[in-house]
């Protein structure tokens, strides 16, 4: 059963323990200057596999208000970037997590090119770079822990389960509750994601992309890749057939030019 | 097609697909037979705490950590030393009864009282007070300015431990020695400004009793000046009166308006010293030692610039700098002085003589034993029997102390100690219950400390066993109480002669027109800062 | 040791030599590169790919289409009046495929794993379909030249061998070339939501592979005027003016599918809102399918003959106009994706001028000490003093 996470953004008071809890598990080291993991100036880099980032928004009753987003890779149902890694070093595994294999990964970073929320980072840095992103503690999953940064949340703000059963149960607290808006992020985005976020925001203003495509990304380019061995095929066929009559056709002309005697041209 | 081809071409059509398909064979087989074996996933090579790797979604009991605003002006957090042991939240949610007690999502405020206590409990320091030693090393180093510094009643008897002294050493004469080698221009004493404050709010609080004798209890709000509520809280915790602006803002009236002795030092320091020294106030830097983190924000709030009102340069502030006792500590071993060894010396001349009465504040129920000694003195003209100079039933380290002493010709006088905010919440939901019942006040007066122990085993103080021990309460508040019984001449705030000096030079009357300006202010309903719960 | 008879000759020229000072250079970047990865460069998290991606690969491979275009003309279609561009533009595919594969290299973050691919299958990526087709048809690229090459250094036997295998060699290169031409745009298909609408459609593999098919000849054309003028060739006007219709009519094509995928998808509003955006597309689509699609009909209409000028007028024209679109696709299209703007470190140009000078300097060995260019090509009589060896013509100080 794949396993996913329910964000419930109007919970989190942006203490970062999962930022935290991040950092320990996969001993990423800390930048609080260049890099913070807290605050309007958070973003995801290849230290940060999670973020929570601040926005400043209206409350219900128009009262100004923070809000915070925790951000990392959202897991695709059907990743892009595990459908466009060469060497296959991106997974989808069944658990859920999208899981990245350094050791196959050759540096091309059409990953990064390819993840429709820019999700991927690089290790600049670095002499043999490897891409960085969220692994969801896939080796934690398949132990059937919860990812670190579910468990360490003061305030539940995460629910970890079943995908299926957190699509349903996110759509019955929104429907308990008036104070969200009526949209799982992540149900439908790109094809569904593992991580799925509800909020009393809309999305864009706690830093969402909302203008992706609603369709897998992945299903795109097999609408291509899936029709090329035919056209390999058939293409060769008709560049052999074409070769050969072409081939037979001069024979003939040299044949008449040989017969009539002297050059056509 | 491919026939004619083979006819054409036979060897060389077999050899160039081999080469075509060699590779890719190999790759098909490594791909069927499973070498394709993608090596270790990335991810996963540290550790979280033990109680987060369990199986399956079971609840983890200790968890998470409190939130801090990067902001805060008291606390801040380092990310590479948080464990994520859940101590913070256990002593914020538990102890302080802050975090939990509002509803999410938050407003646009992290609900932070400042006490500190979460710095006391974190095992790696991961919490500290937000470090101001630069700001204070760079104004010392300016020599056209008159560094003035203060210490809490608290720090004397701490301080010592950050030298290898045992808890609750008394060191006030060697840290007034460092203090000064530290280049600090006069070192005063916060205990000054403790009797001051117990002239202040014995005077309003004996104002509030004889105001609802006069028949107007109901008097909530409070017009002009005075106040009428009752009881009457005390007002020197930063920390707890926050935690009523925010939880109860509707008991704030009970609130006594007088400052706290750090705020009413700083602001006597730049009007009445400023001015019997002739130094201009603006060149005046005020510091204070304070055991208390929340002390940083106080000194940042807003209305903390009388002195600057008063002489017209309001972005003066009555204190400059808050330094923690830890900070001080900090300071001197950088300067590499032993305290230990340094020759006591005496604090300076016009705010440095303080009384026992002073000294106590620094544990709970302390403000309450002092201001009873001066109370009685002020509504009877009399000084207290020997009974009230050893109030054991507010001492103590009991969350809720209670007492009831017979004023001869006034009557019973009720009051109550808490400590810790957990403790405070008991009363006051007391209070609240019964003011919506119409039930009369059970109590004139209350003390409030926002940290277990009181000032003592404030935010600021050195860091001990985690969580902090009582035994090193019980140590440093037998300390204080120590130097009220036998080091201090005096054990009455009303008999400081330089407190007395200072009402007949400058401030005229206790709660007096310039007393008023001074020493008392204001609070602020914070309860639309966060939605308060009942409980967590 | 000799070539064809000859003994090996690099002439030397001021311009060559500069051509050396940037191999050096180049040679220094790429060292420093390999050992301390892309620190170098100004690419970043908003803008993984650059100007390598762009010249090496997309630019790259685009330019050397001339190689299984003219291939297939002169093999496949039996147009024989091409004849004398084949080897040149084969050369220059082949030269062009081997820079290609380095740049890549360099573009690899963990380059020494190149080879991963072959043995870790990414079945469902169009990078693994590139990366394959790229790779094969290098090889057999480099087997369409290997006759030419076997032939200089005197091993006739290996040359007639590989002379044999030119039908199925040409044929696989194209199949491998239409895989990997319209891969170049299908990698960009998985940019849904990221590539401006302007560029981004369903028909990216189509306009790629067409525009490829039409841009190729044009640069064999480019490159036929440029050798022609150092070498003092004959310029070979029936087999440029074939070439030049050819991309004409292909343009054509092209730029009618473009133009009514533009208007099919609504974006005619989005190309004439003249921001950064439209702007560029127009240039775009101005510079590399109406100009020259207006002077190619021009004549066409008119039934005038093709003069020189205009046919290479129309080629560099054609080949600017992929380079825009090309670029327009890395780098415009992908600007508000990415946020922040982006601009080539010095060593991502020096080295990608670098592997340009390296790239020519190959070339000007490899005409000048092989049978390249066709004797009959070769201007005999008057200027007898060059005939016999070709790199008595390779003067470049024009």
């Amino acid at each position: 059963m794949s396993k996913g996470v329910l964000v419930d953004m109007t919970k989190c008071f942006g203490c970062g323990a999962c930022t935290v809890a991040c950092k320990l598990w996969n001993e990423k080291k800390y930048d609080d200057v260049n890099k913070p993991t807290l605050g309007e100036q958070a973003h995801l880099v290849d230290i940060n596999w999670t973020v929570v980032s601040k926005h400043h928004v209206t409350d219900g009753s128009g009262q100004p208000a923070w809000r915070f987003a925790k951000k990392q890779c959202l897991h695709c149902s059907d990743p892009a970037c595990a459908s466009c890694c060469l060497v296959g070093a991106l997974r989808k595994t069944p658990d859920g997590p999208v899981v990245y294999h350094p050791d196959l990964c050759v540096g091309c970073r059409y990953c990064m090119v390819a993840c429709p929320f820019n999700i991927p980072k690089y290790e600049w840095e670095q002499s043999f770079p490897k891409v960085s992103k969220c692994q969801m503690c896939s080796t934690r999953v398949a132990a059937g822990e919860m990812p670190a940064c579910v468990t360490v949340c003061p305030n539940q703000v995460m629910t970890f389960g079943d995908r299926d059963q957190l699509v349903k149960e996110a759509h019955k607290r929104i429907a308990s509750n008036g104070q969200y808006v009526n949209h799982v992020f992540g149900e439908t985005e790109v094809g569904g994601t593992a991580w799925m976020y509800i909020s009393d925001q809309p999305f864009e203003k706690l830093g969402f992309k909302t203008t992706v495509p609603k369709e897998s990304l992945p299903a795109y380019t097999w609408q291509i890749l899936s029709k090329l061995p035919l056209i390999l095929v058939s293409w060769t066929a008709i560049l052999s057939g074409i070769y050969f009559i072409n081939k037979r056709r001069h024979a003939l002309a040299a044949d008449k030019q040989e017969n009539t005697g002297g050059p056509q041209s | 097609m491919s026939k004619n081809n083979k006819h054409d071409l036979p060897v060389s059509r077999r050899f160039f697909l081999k080469g075509m398909g060699a590779a890719g064979a190999v790759g098909a087989l490594a791909t069927l037979s499973g070498c394709k074996d993608a090596g270790r996933p990335s991810g996963g090579e540290g550790w979280t705490p033990q109680q987060y790797n369990v199986p399956g979604t079971w609840p983890v009991q200790v968890r998470g950590r409190v939130p801090i605003d990067p902001n805060n002006p008291s606390i801040v957090r380092d990310d590479r030393k948080c464990i994520l042991c859940g101590q913070c939240t256990e002593a914020c949610k538990r102890v302080q009864t802050v975090e939990g007690y509002y509803e999410l999502p938050i407003k646009d405020d992290i609900t932070c009282v400042h006490c500190g206590q979460c710095a006391l409990w974190c095992p790696t320091g991961a919490i500290s007070e937000r470090d101001d030693i630069d700001k204070v090393l760079a104004v010392l180093a300016d020599s056209s300015l008159h560094v003035i510094v203060q210490t809490a009643p608290a720090t004397r008897i701490a301080i010592g431990e950050e030298f290898g002294m045992p808890a609750g050493s008394i060191v006030e004469g060697k840290m007034v020695a460092a203090l000064k080698q530290l280049g600090f221009d006069r070192v005063f004493d916060t205990n000054f400004s403790a009797d001051l404050t117990i002239m202040e709010e014995g005077t309003e609080l004996v104002s509030r009793i004889k105001g609802s004798w006069e028949g107007h209890p109901q008097r909530a709000g409070g017009h002009g000046h005075t106040p009428t509520a009752l009881p009457q809280f005390t007002s020197c915790s930063p920390g707890w009166v926050k935690f009523c602006e925010y939880f109860y803002p509707d008991l704030l009236d009970h609130m006594s308006t007088c400052k706290s002795p750090q705020q009413m030092l700083g602001s006597v320091a730049k009007t009445y010293y400023a001015k019997k020294k002739g130094i201009d106030p603006g060149k005046i830097v005020s510091v204070a030692i304070m055991p208390c983190t929340a002390k940083k924000f106080e000194a940042a709030r807003g209305e903390m610039n009388s002195a600057g009102v008063s002489t017209g340069k309001p972005e003066l502030r009555d204190v400059d700098f808050v330094l923690t006792t830890r900070e001080l500590a900090r300071m001197i071993k950088r300067k590499g002085l032993d305290l230990p060894s340094l020759q006591p010396e005496k604090y300076d001349s016009l705010m440095g003589e303080g009384s026992g009465a002073g000294v106590i504040f620094a544990a709970s129920g302390g403000v309450m034993e002092a201001a009873i000694r001066s109370g009685y003195f002020l509504l009877t003209g009399q000084n207290p029997p020997a009974s009230l100079y050893n109030l054991s039933a507010v001492r103590g380290l009991q969350g809720v102390k209670e007492a009831a002493l017979e004023v001869p010709g006034v009557g019973e006088l009720r009051v109550a100690v808490s400590h810790g905010l957990g403790n405070a919440r008991q009363l006051l939901d007391q209070i609240r219950a019964d003011k919506q019942n119409g039930r009369p006040p059970r109590y004139h007066f209350i003390e409030f400390m926002a940290c277990p122990g009181g000032c003592i085993s404030g935010g600021g103080q050195p860091r001990t066993s985690v969580p902090p021990s009582d035994w090193v309460r019980q140590e440093r508040i037998k300390s204080i109480y120590a130097i009220d019984a036998t080091i201090y001449q005096k054990r009455l705030s009303h008999e400081n002669q330089e407190v007395k000096d200072l009402y007949a030079d400058y401030l005229g009357q206790p709660n007096g027109e310039l007393a008023h300006k001074l020493l008392h202010t204001t609070y602020t309903d914070r309860s639309a800062q966060l939605t308060a719960k009942i409980k967590a | 040791m000799t070539i064809n008879g000859n003994r090996i000759s690099f002439k030397m020229t001021p311009f060559r030599l500069v051509l050396i000072a940037f191999s050096v250079i180049f040679v220094g970047i790429v060292i420093y590169r390999l050992v301390t990865g892309l620190r170098l460069t100004n690419l970043n998290d908003a803008w993984p790919w650059g100007l390598w991606i762009f010249i090496d690969v997309k630019l790259g491979v685009a330019l050397a289409a001339g190689g299984f275009t003219t291939a297939g003309i002169y093999y496949v279609l039996g147009v024989k009046k091409v004849k004398s561009v084949v080897k040149p533009a084969i050369l220059t595919a082949w030269l062009g495929y081997c820079l290609v594969g380095f740049g890549l290299l360099m573009d690899l973050g963990r380059w020494y794993g190149w080879w991963h691919p072959i043995f870790s299958w990414g079945e469902h990526s169009v990078m693994f379909e590139l990366y394959m087709c790229v790779l094969l048809y290098t090889i057999v690229l480099t087997c369409e030249f290997a006759p030419v090459f076997f032939k200089g250094i005197g091993l006739m036997k290996l040359s007639t061998f590989f002379t044999g295998l030119t039908a199925p060699l040409v044929i696989g290169g194209i199949a491998l070339s239409t895989m990997h031409q319209s891969s170049l745009g299908s990698m960009y298909v998985l940019t849904a939501g990221k590539l401006n609408e302007l560029w981004w459609t369903m028909l990216l593999p189509i306009l790629y592979y067409v525009s490829a098919v039409a841009v190729g000849p044009a640069m064999v054309t480019c490159e036929t005027a440029l050798a022609g003028r150092f070498f003092k060739h004959e310029w070979d006007h029936e087999a440029m003016t074939f070439l030049a219709k050819w991309s004409g009519y292909i343009l054509t094509f092209y730029a009618v599918m473009r133009l009514t995928d533009l208007a099919m998808r609504h974006q005619l509003v989005a190309l004439f809102a003249l921001d950064t955006v439209s702007l560029m597309c127009l240039l775009e689509l101005g510079i590399g399918s109406i100009l020259p699609l207006f002077f190619f009909w021009g004549y066409k209409l008119r039934g005038k003959e093709m003069t020189k000028p205009m046919i290479v007028r129309n080629a560099v024209l054609m080949v600017l106009g992929v380079a825009l679109n090309r670029g327009n696709v890395v780098f415009t299209g992908m600007a508000k994706a990415a946020g922040e703007n982006y601009f080539p470190s010095a060593g991502e140009l020096f080295l990608s001028v670098g592997l340009l000078s390296v790239g020519i300097l190959l070339y000007l060995f490899v005409v000048e000490n092989f049978d390249v260019f066709p004797e009959h090509v070769q201007p005999t009589g008057e200027q007898k003093e060059q005939v016999p060896p070709p790199k008595a013509a390779a003067c470049l100080q024009a």
